[in-house]
């Protein structure tokens, strides 16, 4: 009887296509099953056929929505770790295991905050805690930084983004790590180099001005002397008590004329400086460094950078952080004279230039230099900007003729300003 | 001497210079023509022009170094001095090499200014100069030490004495100190002294510019 049936054996199961009258194909579920009396004889065997092509399609759909998804959490750079309502890991990533140095096996089971510096410990399982009595989310949603530890001890600075999500009615929460390091040395660097710049463009504008007043004032000076030693001269050989006394008094004005020439130039000599800075230094270093800081804020402006360093140019003899501070301010002005311009492009360019000097090209496509500003644009306190003090540009002169070298303008090839400079090459005894 | 080979010809900006330099020179007795700009002189300058110039260093639109320049473009063999709001070495280089008689730092000494211009117009209309002084300034190099040699090098490629401190890895008050002696040694009362000896016995061809 086949009620009575039971298999032996076991049965077989297999998926294969089938052909419907049609023509139609189907993938069929088949199963075959022994079919045996009572005494366990085999009676034959029974078939059982359903068409089950609708769910293999829903189920490799799943593997396929599943692979991928595992595919894009492999890819994201982030290192991610689920955990349970407890702080208990229950996923952690390969990211995750670069990261922290931790294998999986570390790690799954155990309380998540093992990934945190001793210090934040408790604060987590309390936060956790809090949140679930409460339901007032403290860390879920939003993405904040933290400090992470690594299984050798070593703490390091993340960004956390924490989602929440109930599977089945069970709370999970998901942890997106990304490590900050780099951004955080990359910024400390900035930070560096900012405080260097404001520090020399203080010494660089005190040098501007001594130039500046140097200049200014030994020219009075000159016309002083020249009067007071020509009108002792006129006087010249006299008998005269009174007009020898004023020729004594002529004399002496004058000395002290020149004296104060000396002074100013003095002055001069102490700012531009003794032994300071000048160093063997890679160019390409120090374009960089400069185009980064000169462009801060400026991709929001839309200004678009080229930069061609030249081969074999590369070792200078300058004070580092005065020739970025020159570079700093011509990338300031070229954006800022291309505020209003339908097309930013920077470019920043070095090559070779006189023997034994290398030239440094700033140029933009910004609305260029009206005529009248273009003789006078070295000078201190020329100005074209409404707050500016007109010392950006003496001082990178001050600074590039305390390398030996000179800065001049043009016009750009079809827009904009051109501003080159020169700086000498370090020879091959210097490196 | 004719009047007009003892004209001193002032290009400088600044009006309070011209009148009180040319105060100074017409009371010497020279005779003083004043320019507010170096396109101003450039367009009176001629051949037949006597006398000397007197150039500001530092002037809106063409500098002194590119009159000087332009001049010598233009075969007009007028004895330049160069005058300058700040001494330079790199534009005191540049001058004396391009043949400027003295290269003077305001304020100057009116002794200076007289004697540079006594020297400018004895050589104005004669070009033997640096042949004369070759066998002469050869000798006196010889004198130097060779960090002294070293130091007159450095100065010659017009480079800062910071830069010639740092090629040869001493201090920049040792870098004074050495040019100090040489100027001494070589009975050079300027800069431009120094240079014009310096390149009368051939230093610094090799290097142009």
């Amino acid at each position: 009887m086949i009620s009575h049936a039971r298999p032996l054996s076991g049965r077989i199961e297999e998926d294969s296509w089938r052909l419907r009258k049609d023509g139609s194909e189907f993938l069929a579920g088949v199963t075959l099953t022994a079919l045996r009396d009572d005494a366990g004889e085999l009676r034959g065997f029974g078939k059982v056929i359903r068409d089950v092509t609708d769910q293999k399609a829903s189920e490799a759909a799943l593997v396929r929505r599943e692979h991928h998804l595992r595919s894009i959490l492999a890819t994201v750079p982030d290192a991610m770790i689920v955990m349970d309502e407890c702080g208990i890991v229950s996923s952690f990533s390969t990211t995750a295991e670069q990261l922290f140095g931790y294998a999986k096996a570390d790690v799954i089971g155990q309380n998540v905050s093992m990934l945190m510096p001793p210090a934040d410990r408790d604060g987590h399982d309390g936060n956790l805690r809090a949140y679930l009595q409460t339901g007032v989310p403290n860390n879920i949603g939003n993405v904040r930084v933290a400090t992470a530890q690594r299984a050798n001890g070593e703490t390091f600075p993340i960004e956390l983004a924490v989602g929440e999500a109930s599977i089945g009615g069970e709370r999970i929460f998901t942890g997106f790590v990304r490590d900050l390091t780099n951004r955080h040395q990359t910024a400390r660097r900035m930070k560096e180099l900012q405080s260097e710049l404001v520090h020399v463009s203080r010494v660089s504008a005190m040098g501007t001005m001594a130039s500046t007043l140097a200049h200014e004032i030994n020219q009075p000076l000159t016309a002083i002397a020249a009067y007071l030693e020509t009108t002792r001269a006129m006087i010249g050989e006299t008998e005269d008590g009174l007009l020898g006394e004023i020729a004594e008094a002529l004399e002496l004005a004058a000395a002290q004329s020149l004296r104060a020439g000396t002074i100013v130039r003095r002055l001069r000599a102490f700012v531009d400086g003794g032994d300071t800075g000048f160093k063997a230094e890679r160019l390409d270093t120090i374009v960089e460094e400069a185009t980064s800081l000169g462009l801060l804020g400026a991709h929001e402006a839309g200004v678009s950078v080229t930069m061609t360093i030249a081969a074999g140019l590369e070792t200078v003899l300058v004070d580092r952080v005065q020739i970025q501070q020159v570079l700093v301010n011509l990338i300031r002005n070229a954006i800022q004279s291309m505020a209003s311009s339908p097309c930013k492009e920077l470019t920043i360019v070095t090559a070779p230039d006189r023997d034994g000097w290398v030239r440094v090209t700033v140029a933009d496509t910004g609305t260029g230099l009206s005529p009248d500003i273009r003789d006078r644009l070295f000078e201190a306190f020329a100005t074209t900007k409404e707050d500016g003090m007109g010392l950006g540009l003496s001082i990178c002169r001050t600074i590039v003729e305390a390398h030996g070298g000179r800065i001049w303008a043009e016009a750009g090839a079809t827009s904009g300003t051109a501003f080159h400079f020169c700086v000498p090459l370090a020879g091959a005894e210097d490196v | 001497m004719s009047e007009s080979t003892r004209t001193v010809h002032i290009v400088d900006d600044d009006e309070a210079i011209r009148q009180s330099v040319g105060f100074m020179l017409r009371k010497a007795g020279h005779s003083v023509e004043t320019y507010a700009s170096g396109v101003q002189f450039l367009k009176t300058a001629t051949r037949e022009m006597h006398g000397c110039v007197l150039l500001d260093v530092r002037m809106p639109e063409i500098d002194g170094l590119e009159v000087q320049a332009r001049l010598a473009e233009q075969g007009i063999m007028l004895p330049v001095i160069m005058l300058t709001g700040h001494g330079d070495v790199t534009l005191a280089v540049r001058a004396v090499k391009a043949g400027a008689i003295e290269f003077l730092e305001k304020p100057f000494e009116r002794t200076a200014l007289l004697a540079a211009i006594d020297e400018a117009l004895s050589q104005a209309g004669r070009n033997d100069r640096g042949q004369l002084a070759a066998a002469e300034a050869s000798v006196r190099l010889a004198a130097l030490t060779m960090r002294e040699r070293d130091v007159l090098d450095g100065m010659v490629l017009g480079r800062p004495n910071k830069l010639i401190a740092f090629d040869l890895s001493i201090a920049t008050r040792t870098v004074e100190v050495h040019r100090a002696n040489l100027m001494e040694k070589l009975a050079a009362r300027s800069l431009s002294d120094v240079l014009r000896i310096a390149f009368a016995a051939g230093l610094g061809e090799a290097h142009p510019g």
